[in-house]
């Protein structure tokens, strides 16, 4: 029997994320640039496959079948898949997940996985209308389900009233990520952000406001994910390798919540329970993280349904300093949804960006001696979870 | 009426740009629901082989795959779990104040909880545990081409309302 293929993440990079000047294959073409500056020994012609995770391309650009244009202006010829994915907001890491079966299947071994949105359209009630696409569209967009606050504002309702929550504590998600995300080039807001800042700052849907909300984002991100063979041939950096991860989704919006109430998301616990079973790891072995913070309630809820503390208590975990360097497990070190924005395809791929530079030890706030890291992402209405698992060895 | 931009589109129908389902039986095989609405009925649909009762209602049974379905009502009343209530920022298409309820339907009821919207309803009024009853109103119809000529199709939707005024 050959020996099993490993997948390692190995190159990535991105446009500047925010309200671009630049349409979706421009911003396309900067984030493959960085990507292959980060990787100077690859060459396009050597990429044999290539996915791009997009869902607004459709209706912001007027574009579907996006995989073989984009590969085109990227001067990338595609011999074993050329694809696109859209899972909306978890798109990026669907993509790499994706890309790790091609890879240890051998039926690809050397695949970029790209993602981008283009979000601002030269009228802005435009984005905000398609936004009706993104959930169900026959019985939960004629709702006004579209735009995503208040259904979160819901969650948030539910996780206080049934776990005591406080709204200073949703605030702290907000303050630490945006921390990290002050010193990110790459980010829609480079700012620094206070507790008063945050708490005094205006209503979106009670009881989120400003700052409890990820922005609209142009941009797009990129990385490589080899076989191991080819990865030992093209970097001298520490492999990353694609441990493990799963995809869940169990229902509709409009009915049927896997949990007991909406601040228990049973979806995302199958999918932590299977992704850590593939990776051979459990949460109290991951040292760093990238958790769908697209509003400060989400992340309170992944801690816990990640199971990086008790359930319940994610609020006190994140106030306490649990999620800052120093802290039982630092979480979105480069600014989370919240301060780099949400292009919703690319989310996940800067997601993956951000743990290989960790494990790899070349992160702007580095976790000191990371092995294993983890990116989660939801999507849509939160209808679905995906989790990859990343560390310095592979699987034995 | 012209489509700013675009003038080629003056007096076309853009279905893409069109946020309410089409219920015409020309493009749907549940179009019942809806004339379900019309008679004041929530209704979804039942599988006659293995008893399941899905909602959104199907064209096969999700549990079986049987097509073998009925129609069945669902409750019009329902308690709210929880709500929000959006003021300011409401998309297109919608009126502030934009409220959501997670609503249960009852002990009876095959579908337990779902989400919708309230209408007909200030903000500050509704309450964790306020009664809320289904209210169909008519949403705006639209056209399909029938050969040469054009046939315009009615159309409705629902939300929930406080039961108390």
């Amino acid at each position: 029997m050959a020996a099993k293929r490993n997948a390692c993440i190995i190159a990535g990079g991105m446009c500047k994320w925010g309200v671009r000047e630049a349409s979706l294959v421009d911003m396309a073409q900067e984030a493959a640039k960085e990507c292959l500056e980060d990787i100077p020994a690859l060459k396009p012609k050597d990429i044999d496959g290539f996915l791009f995770a997009t869902s607004y391309a459709g209706r912001c650009s007027f574009q579907v079948n996006t995989a073989p244009v984009i590969a085109e202006r990227l001067g990338l010829k595609p011999t074993s898949i050329c694809a696109r994915v859209d899972v909306l907001c978890a798109g990026g890491s669907t993509a790499i997940l994706m890309a790790k079966g091609l890879v240890e299947s051998g039926m690809a071994d050397i695949v970029m996985v790209a993602g981008g949105e283009k979000l601002y359209t030269p009228q802005k009630w435009e984005v905000f209308y398609s936004e009706l696409a993104s959930i169900d569209h026959d019985w939960d967009a004629p709702n006004g389900l579209g735009l995503p606050p208040p259904f979160f504002a819901l969650i948030a309702k539910e996780h206080m009233k049934h776990y005591g929550t406080t709204k200073e504590q949703l605030a702290w998600v907000s303050v630490v990520n945006y921390n990290y995300g002050a010193e990110n080039p790459k980010a829609q807001f480079q700012k620094k952000l206070t507790l008063e800042e945050a708490l005094g700052a205006p209503p979106v849907v009670p009881p989120l406001t400003l700052y409890d909300c990820c922005p609209i984002t142009d941009g797009a991100a990129a990385v490589i994910i080899a076989c191991e063979e080819k990865a030992k041939d093209l970097t001298d950096r520490p492999l990353v390798y694609i441990r493990g991860g799963a995809q869940a989704s169990l229902h509709s919006v409009s009915a049927n919540w896997p949990g007991e109430h909406l601040a228990d998301w049973a979806h995302l616990r199958v999918a932590a329970k299977r992704a850590y079973e593939m990776a051979k790891v459990g949460p109290e072995e991951v040292d760093v993280a990238e958790t769908h913070d697209c509003f400060s309630i989400s992340e309170v809820v992944e801690v816990e349904e990640l199971g990086f503390c008790k359930k319940g208590e994610g609020g006190s975990f994140v106030e306490s300093g649990q999620t800052k360097i120093g802290g039982k497990i630092p979480i979105n070190t480069d600014g989370g949804l919240l301060s780099c924005g949400h292009p919703f395809g690319a989310t996940g791929i800067r997601q993956g960006i951000e743990i290989m530079r960790q494990l790899q030890g070349r992160a702007r706030f580095q976790v000191e001696g990371a092995e294993i890291g983890l990116t989660h992402n939801l999507s849509g209405l939160n209808v679905e979870h995906t989790i990859v698992i990343y560390g310095r060895e592979p699987v034995k | 009426m012209a489509v700013l931009g675009i003038p080629i589109l003056e007096d076309k129908y853009p279905v893409t740009m069109d946020m309410w389902p089409l219920q015409a039986k020309e493009f749907n095989r549940i179009y019942k629901f809806y004339e379900h609405l019309r008679e004041g009925r929530f209704t979804t649909t039942r599988c006659r082989t293995c008893g399941h009762v899905a909602y959104p209602p199907r064209v096969i049974c999700p549990e079986c795959y049987s097509e073998d379905l009925e129609w069945i009502d669902l409750p019009k009343r329902g308690k709210v779990l929880n709500f929000t209530e959006e003021v300011r920022g409401v998309p297109l298409g919608f009126e502030s104040p934009l409220i959501h309820a997670w609503i249960d339907l009852g002990e009876g009821s095959p579908i337990k909880r779902i989400l919708s919207r309230i209408i007909n309803c200030p903000v500050g009024k509704l309450q964790e545990g306020s009664e809320v009853q289904l209210v169909v109103f008519e949403v705006p119809s639209h056209p399909i081409e029938v050969k040469k000529d054009t046939k315009w199709v009615e159309r409705v939707f629902f939300a929930f309302e406080p039961v108390e005024k």
